[in-house]
């Protein structure tokens, strides 16, 4: 069918101004559609997956484009499905300290809306102002914060989504405990959008903590024996870090510091218990280690930057950018960070790389030649597995994900995998080949 | 346990223990009796036999025998379950995991352990306090239950407020597919290992999509202090309004409890009393934990939301000792209803905060209806309510009312917008309650989960949903509907 036909068609189910030609004219990331469609409410999305599905066309979604990088081996496919039209607060029970919202709207101005009410999500994804509420859920992105107050996972009690049949289903609920039936939750965070579309999502949220600040700590000699002595120190002592992240030196140049191995540790409570840790790393922390404690704003400036590292792909720059997700058991982290740092030489790549020495997941940006990008990923990738952790790349142009596997080997129960996509998605509609082993 | 040599001729009780031998198995009717129900002891029925495996291969053969000869079979832990949820329903061959209860491994450098389904829940914090580390999902049976029960059921706890349930803490899972085939996932406790979240799946599917054989946990570090309120009020208002008051006051408590006045009558005359007033109409129960220097900002702050809410009494505890007895008295608050009462059915409806007095006003119309008592114990301050209804068994009709009762509750909870089941499950006792909270299309989107793990239902079929007519309706419906559209 040419495209005309299909946006015909297509006005048949969504009015005529939620549609449009893609005229992007060239995109490094794929993911694309030939017809954009930018649906108003939650019966429009039911409409265009129905249609999808009972004409054999295929989805690729979208909302702020953050993740245009990450999974997928397709350019295009029929039909962009945007939600950057589907936003707004839902429900905000203040009390109840329960959000519902629209999966459209972005991170950052639901964060800013909550802080209002002293309240907050406690997630702390990449780039919040464009990445949408809807595309973190579905992607499972996380920051350094995860080891104080969770992931996706701890913070998502209900969706509602958008199967491809066009049937809506609510998943969880609104209260914050809630096991009546299976946990169906899980089964879409993280998702990448391949079975089902997140229409809605209902949040259990924080309080904005009373006081927060930041201990940064270089480690001027660079050895990772020594830093991993006082970390393991340290999480044995009842300290509650907020985050606990090793920088290696090129981020914590980046983010104005020396170029050393440095580690960010986060506190946030009551300001009298704040200090009370920081005292306590300043007293633990070897002699030889410059310690810096930013207080309050300029400790949330510090996250803003640091939030704002990674490649985001909407414009790609001369040299090839990637991000790669490493996970591995907690402490491994610094063996990730220290092989991050011999690839840098040895494939001549400037990298960034921070990883959770609590949580056990790091993120490697590589920027350089294309090929050495592809070397340094691989290398990476076999060390990680020999480690019984996993790389998946979170960011990289189409030609490379076309080259590279984005999510590494299937694992030996890929069958199950398998099994959800095509009870949920048989005809494989929504954003095809774009999760592990071309689901 | 058998004698030597098995006195039958059932081909399957002699193949299945051959698996796990002869002292293994149980197939004798005095011996299913204690195996026809768990802790939901309304709804009876004898399994066919209960073997007890002693690893994860053995039960890998006993659920590959099954699953060639067709024999319905499921998994018990320590059969404490509340919803039913281990009951032989279709005369099951019960594989008891018991016996497979070792601590594996510990890794504090990661915060790890790894432990077989039958390692009791209590054992871990046990096993690890001496160093300073404990295991945060604390259900009231943590004493007896097992950490594959847990997991089962998704148990939660008293302090499951600040640290989260059982899913919150679970990193990997060994776990045998209803065909048999062992499957490992994440058991290093890597965290986010790509594909879909299967763990977030197993974890409280109530033992019908596989068997747990192996637990990957979180272990956390001892909180360095912690202290610990009670407040007694004379109004239910007062004391609702005052857990409000106190989480939008942005303290997150370790543990916020409340029980209402029957209640307090049934834990004072039971095994634990505290001499709590008998004439007040509600207690609540708070707890913060932390870093010592910000504890006590934290409990001036509560004791000054209650003395708002006009508290008749409050008071923090003055030793472990004392902390001590007010827990004992709070997590024995089930049993202690047998103390006034001959029965007791427990429900377990989750509601928002804020709809909690009228929530308790309407279960206290419930309780004027029906002519029975109920008794309120609950975790308040993530809004998981535990009606108690009391009543007599021998008294004919008593319990089918008493059941009715709870089902209404639980109607009142999907209501207000809350939910059936906060952390006991739903297993036999509420599958109706499910069509409360879903509709047959979003019940038929969880089934045809378990028919990617579990496609001939022979594992612990019956449990979860209800009677299947109208979901297969549901599916005739759907398929018409794509056809024509």
């Amino acid at each position: 069918m040419i495209t005309s036909d299909l946006k015909e068609e297509l006005r048949t189910v969504v009015p005529i101004e939620r549609i449009k030609d893609n005229q992007e004219i060239e995109n490094s990331f794929g993911n694309s559609g030939k017809i954009i469609v930018a649906p108003a409410t939650e019966e429009e999305i039911s409409e265009v997956l129905k249609y999808a599905n009972a004409h054999g066309k295929k989805i690729s979604v979208i909302a702020g484009g953050t993740k245009r990088g990450f999974g997928g081996v397709n350019e295009t496919e029929d039909i962009l499905l945007s939600l950057s039209n589907y936003t707004g607060i839902v429900e905000h029970t203040v009390g109840d300290m329960t959000l519902t919202v629209k999966a459209g709207t972005s991170f950052k101005e639901i964060q800013d809306y909550l802080a209002g009410y002293n309240q907050k999500i406690s997630l702390d994804p990449s780039w919040s102002e464009a990445a949408t509420i809807g595309g973190v859920i579905a992607a499972n992105d996380s920051g350094p914060k995860r080891l104080g107050y969770g992931s996706a996972r701890d913070v998502v009690i209900g969706l509602r989504v958008v199967y491809p049949d066009g049937t809506v289903i609510r998943s969880g609920g609104k209260v914050v405990k809630n096991v009546a039936g299976y946990d169906m939750n899980k089964l879409f965070i993280g998702s990448m959008g391949t079975i089902g579309v997140i229409s809605e999502v209902t949040v259990k949220l924080r309080p904005v903590p009373k006081y927060e600040s930041l201990v940064l700590l270089t480690f001027p000699d660079g050895d990772l024996l020594e830093i991993k002595s006082f970390v393991v120190n340290f999480l044995d002592s009842v300290m509650e870090p907020i985050t606990l992240e090793i920088l290696n030196p090129s981020i914590a140049e980046k983010l104005g510091r020396q170029k050393r191995y440095t580690l960010a540790i986060s506190f946030e409570d009551v300001e009298s218990s704040v200090h009370y840790q920081e005292e306590f790393v300043k007293r633990i922390k070897p002699a030889n280690a410059d310690i810096i404690v930013v207080e309050k704003d300029n400790a949330s400036e510090f996250w803003e930057k640091f939030y704002h590292l990674s490649p985001r792909g909407t414009e790609p720059g001369h040299d090839t950018e990637a991000t790669v997700k490493v996970g591995v058991v907690n402490l491994d982290v610094l063996k990730i960070i220290q092989k991050a740092e011999q690839l840098s030489d040895a494939y001549n790549l400037r990298i960034e790389a921070h990883g959770g020495l609590g949580h056990g997941l790091c993120q490697v940006h590589l920027y350089g030649a294309s090929e050495d990008v592809e070397g340094a990923i691989k290398e990476l990738r076999i060390y990680a597995t020999s480690l019984g952790g996993y790389a998946t790349i979170k960011h990289l142009p189409l030609v490379l994900r076309q080259k590279i596997s984005v999510w590494g080997e299937r694992p030996s129960y890929f069958f199950l995998f398998e099994g959800i996509k095509k009870k949920i998605d048989p005809n494989k509609i929504l954003n095809p080949n774009r999760f592990i082993g071309g689901i | 346990m058998a004698k030597k040599g098995l006195q039958t001729s059932d081909k399957d009780i002699i193949n299945l223990a051959k698996i796990v031998g002869e002292k293994a198995i149980l197939y004798k009717q005095p011996d299913l009796v204690a195996y026809d129900c768990d802790g939901f002891t309304i709804h009876k029925h004898l399994p066919k036999c209960v073997v007890f495996p002693n690893s994860t291969e053995e039960v890998a053969e006993i659920v590959k025998y099954c699953d060639a000869n067709q024999l319905p079979f499921l998994a018990r832990g320590a059969g404490t379950g509340l919803s039913g949820g281990a009951i032989p329903l279709n005369g099951e061959v019960i594989i008891s995991l018991v016996k497979m209860k070792r601590l594996i491994s510990v890794d504090l450098e990661n915060r790890r352990a790894v432990v077989e389904p039958g390692f009791v829940n209590l054992k871990l914090t046990n096993s690890i306090a001496n160093k300073g580390y404990y295991y945060a999902p604390d259900p009231s049976s943590q004493y007896a239950c097992t950490i594959g029960g847990n997991v089962a059921e998704n148990a939660g706890g008293a302090h499951c407020l600040k640290y989260g349930v059982t899913t919150n803490h679970i990193l990997g899972l060994e776990v045998v597919m209803p065909n048999g085939e062992i499957v490992e996932i994440s058991t290093n406790g890597v965290a986010d290992t790509p594909g879909y979240d299967l763990l977030g799946l197993l974890t409280g599917s109530e033992g019908t999509l596989g068997i747990v054989t192996k637990i990957t946990v979180r272990i956390l570090k001892n909180p360095e202090a912690k202290q610990t309120v009670l407040a007694y009020f004379d109004k239910v208002a007062d004391g609702s309004q005052a857990v409000s008051d106190i989480i939008s006051s942005g303290i997150v408590p370790a543990a916020l409890e409340m029980m209402d006045k029957t209640a307090i009558e049934g834990v004072e005359a039971a095994a634990f009393p505290v001499g709590h007033p008998k004439d007040i109409e509600a207690l609540l129960l708070i707890e913060v934990d932390g870093i010592s220097a910000g504890i006590e900002e934290q409990i001036n702050q509560i004791l000054e939301v209650c003395k708002k809410r006009n508290v008749r009494e409050v008071k923090v505890a003055g030793s472990e000792e004392e902390r001590g007895r007010w827990w004992a008295n709070r997590k024995t608050g089930f049993g202690a209803m047998g103390a006034i009462s001959p029965d007791y059915l427990v429900q377990d409806g989750v509601i928002p905060r804020s709809k909690l007095p009228e929530v308790l006003a309407r279960i206290n119309q419930i309780s004027e209806e029906s002519g029975l008592r109920i008794s309120n114990i609950f975790h308040a301050g993530d809004g998981n309510l535990h009606p108690l209804v009391l009543f007599d068994a021998r008294i004919p009709g008593e319990t089918e009312k008493a059941l009715e009762a709870g089902s209404a509750c639980l109607q009142v909870c999907a209501d207000v917008g809350g939910t059936i089941t906060g952390e006991h499950g739903v297993g036999i006792e509420k599958r109706e309650e499910m069509r409360f909270v879903f509709t047959d299309r979003e019940i038929l989107a969880q089934t045809d989960i378990r028919e990617v793990f579990n496609p001939k239902n022979l594992l612990n079929a019956g449990k979860l949903f209800p009677s299947p007519g109208r979901c297969a309706e549901v599916k005739k419906e759907l398929k018409e509907a794509l056809k024509t559209s």
